[in-house]
């Protein structure tokens, strides 16, 4: 049995690779930019790093199968055992990346037991996010806490990305404060998926773990405790928790 | 794998359903056959075939023809409705063009809506779909209904149907539905002897054509299933998972589904749907006083979403767990198909209560630019099973 086991997540705005020792811990991590091309970005990242095993995950997994020899593993499973080996105690994921957002529910012993995954429109994720800060003129690293400094909120209706930009264009042009405007599409996001988390773990039991890049956004994850009344847990990087699960699983597919 | 003998020994063995079924329309209206164009389970075809007339199944699974529909349909609605009405604007489903009538009914409210536009272009006949089955009246209501569609089909193609020979077209249907039964088991088996595409080919065939002509093809099918059992050719293996697709109707570029599970790994075991088992389910009742009020109760007993409450599609569903033994349900739903999409939540706390079986809903149109995420979906689902 080796001694390097990687895990690559490629999802649609950010490639992860992760390597793990055989006692699963991380001892390289890396991230970058998917761009036009992520196979070549895909290639000269795995140029930098040796490993013994790789299993790939994100929506690229696919193209990854057809160009190297390597096991895949979706996006679900791949964050669940990554959330699980980051919080034991974790029963339910929600994790928001580029494209999309999924809530997944896991049994004690860390089985995915039910997942929900929106349907073709990237409404609520990280996409959606992106624009707005950019038509409300914020770099996306700022917009959560631009947000946060809100005054007052203001409701937004409207969920899809062309729509709620014309809903963003008549409240600037109204004279709304730019940081409540910020406030409010924080709050449609977090509408959505904390119904997707209360229709995919009914029971409140155990740790409601965040992952994906989304999950860096503080005024999201202030937002999701305030709607669900419950702690949520962020890992350090939880962007590389996709990348994490797929390295474990790397690891415990040589095991076996 | 050895080689599978091909069910079908025809010409159009290995070619797309509709081009069989089409001939076969052809030769019946050369007969002196009329063609009468139906698009829903409900349609009673044994009145049509005991006065000799031709049911036949309309067009309606196409992405091709939804953009000229939305010139006059709203966009958000089902792609079932918006294709079936594409292909009457643009004259290019030839079962509708040979039909000498449509019947229709009043399943949901826009297909009900879609039938007054259709009804410009051919003689269309609306029956009143009772919609809460288990009322007394329904039965009583829908009777008449079937009654009433006598009446229309003997005025509009000049011909009669005695109750004899309605109740002679009744029995032939229950001999076609033991047949189609016994060719379903074949999924039964594990690992799967048929196959989707051949399930649904088979049914595809089977529907229209007049029962005298599909048994001797039905029963050639089961001769070559039975060979395939005994050569031990099967479909998938014994790890493939076993996956029950149930919800709303599944053809043409909805097939992808299907496509998806296979590509996954997956065997479909039973197509649940209105293009699958759902029809060839139950028997009509025999030598009952009045034909008629046994094809009435016989089509108020398909569970439909449209019907309220549905009831008997949870019964049907713990019967074909328990017969097709699968290791997880898919619920196919066509997006703004309400009555499946709301019904979605009552299936799926049903199968993880009552059978504590991985479920996943998959709410989908007829374009391929998600299939992507279904098949993300799909294999998630499939590591749950391993």
């Amino acid at each position: 049995m080796g001694q390097h086991f990687a895990g690559i997540d490629i999802g649609s705005r950010t490639i992860e690779l992760v390597i793990v020792d055989k006692a699963g811990t991380i001892i390289e991590n890396f991230q970058r930019d998917t761009g036009y091309n992520p196979m070549s970005e895909v290639d000269s990242l795995l140029s930098q790093v040796s490993y013994d095993a790789i299993m790939a995950t994100g929506y690229g997994r696919n193209l990854f199968e057809l160009s190297i020899e390597a096991r895949t593993v979706t996006e679900i499973k791949a964050h669940a055992r990554g959330a699980m080996a980051t919080f034991p105690g974790v029963r339910t994921v929600l994790d928001i990346g580029g494209q999309d957002s999924k809530v997944i529910s896991l049994s004690e012993t860390g089985r995915v037991s039910r997942f929900e995954m929106n349907d073709r429109c990237a409404a609520g994720t990280g996409k959606f996010l992106e624009i707005m800060a950019k038509s409300l003129g914020y770099r996306i690293e700022d917009f959560g806490n631009e947000a946060l400094a809100a005054k007052k909120d203001i409701t937004i209706s409207s969920m899809c990305t062309v729509f709620a930009e014309s809903e963003v264009t008549s409240l600037i042009g109204r004279g709304e404060d730019c940081r409540e405007i910020a406030l409010g599409l924080h709050d449609s996001v977090v509408r959505r998926v904390s119904g997707m988390i209360r229709r995919v773990s009914a029971t409140d039991a155990g740790e409601l773990v965040f992952t994906g890049g989304v999950a860096r956004n503080p005024c999201i994850r202030m937002l999701l405790e305030r709607t669900l009344d419950r702690e949520i847990q962020v890992a350090e990087d939880p962007q590389l928790i996709g990348a994490y699960g797929a390295a474990l699983l790397a690891l415990e597919s040589a095991l076996q | 794998m050895e080689e599978m003998i091909p069910l079908f020994e025809d010409e159009y063995a290995g070619q797309p359903a509709p081009k069989r079924v089409l001939a076969y329309m052809q030769k019946k209206q050369e007969n002196d056959q009329p063609i009468v164009g139906t698009y829903c389970a409900y349609a009673p075809i044994e009145i049509m075939q005991a006065m000799g007339l031709t049911p036949a199944i309309l067009c309606a699974f196409a992405k091709a023809t939804i953009a000229s529909a939305e010139t006059v349909l709203p966009a958000n609605l089902c792609p079932l409705i918006k294709s079936s009405y594409g292909f009457i604007q643009e004259g290019s489903c030839p079962f509708f063009s040979m039909a000498g009538a449509v019947v229709a009914e009043t399943t949901c409210d826009g297909k009900k809506k879609m039938f007054e536009l259709a009804a410009e272009v051919k003689p269309l006949h609306v029956m009143d779909l009772p919609q809460l089955p288990d009322e007394v009246e329904a039965k009583e209501n829908w009777t008449r209904m079937i009654r009433k569609l006598q009446g229309f089909l003997e005025e509009t193609f000049n011909r009669t149907a005695t109750d004899l020979q309605i109740e002679e077209s009744i029995k032939k249907s229950n001999k076609r539905n033991q047949l189609m039964r016994k060719i379903f088991d074949y999924a039964a088996i594990h690992p799967p002897v048929i196959n989707w595409q051949e399930m649904f080919d088979i049914s595809f065939m089977a529907l229209p054509y007049d029962v005298d002509d599909a048994v001797p093809v039905l029963e050639g099918i089961i001769e070559r299933l039975e060979r395939r059992v005994a050569e031990g050719v099967h479909y998938g293996s014994q790890n493939s998972p076993r996956v029950l697709v149930t919800g709303s109707p599944v053809g043409g570029d909805a097939l992808k589904i299907y496509k998806i599970i296979e590509q996954c790994g997956g065997v479909v075991v039973t197509p649940d749907c209105c293009t699958g088992l759902k029809l060839f389910a139950k028997d009509f009742e025999e030598d009952m006083a009045d034909p008629a009020e046994a094809l009435a109760k016989r089509y108020l007993q398909i569970p439909c979403s449209c019907m309220t409450p549905n009831e008997g599609r949870l019964e049907a569903l713990s019967e074909m767990i328990e017969h097709f033994k699968p290791d997880a349900v898919i619920d196919f739903v066509l997006t703004a198909c309400h009555s499946y999409n709301v019904e979605s939540y009552k299936v799926g706390q049903y199968i993880s209560e009552k059978h504590d079986m991985p479920f996943l809903k998959i709410e989908t149109d007829y374009s391929d630019n998600d299939e992507g995420q279904i098949r993300t979906k799909v294999q998630a689902l499939f590591e749950i099973i391993d």
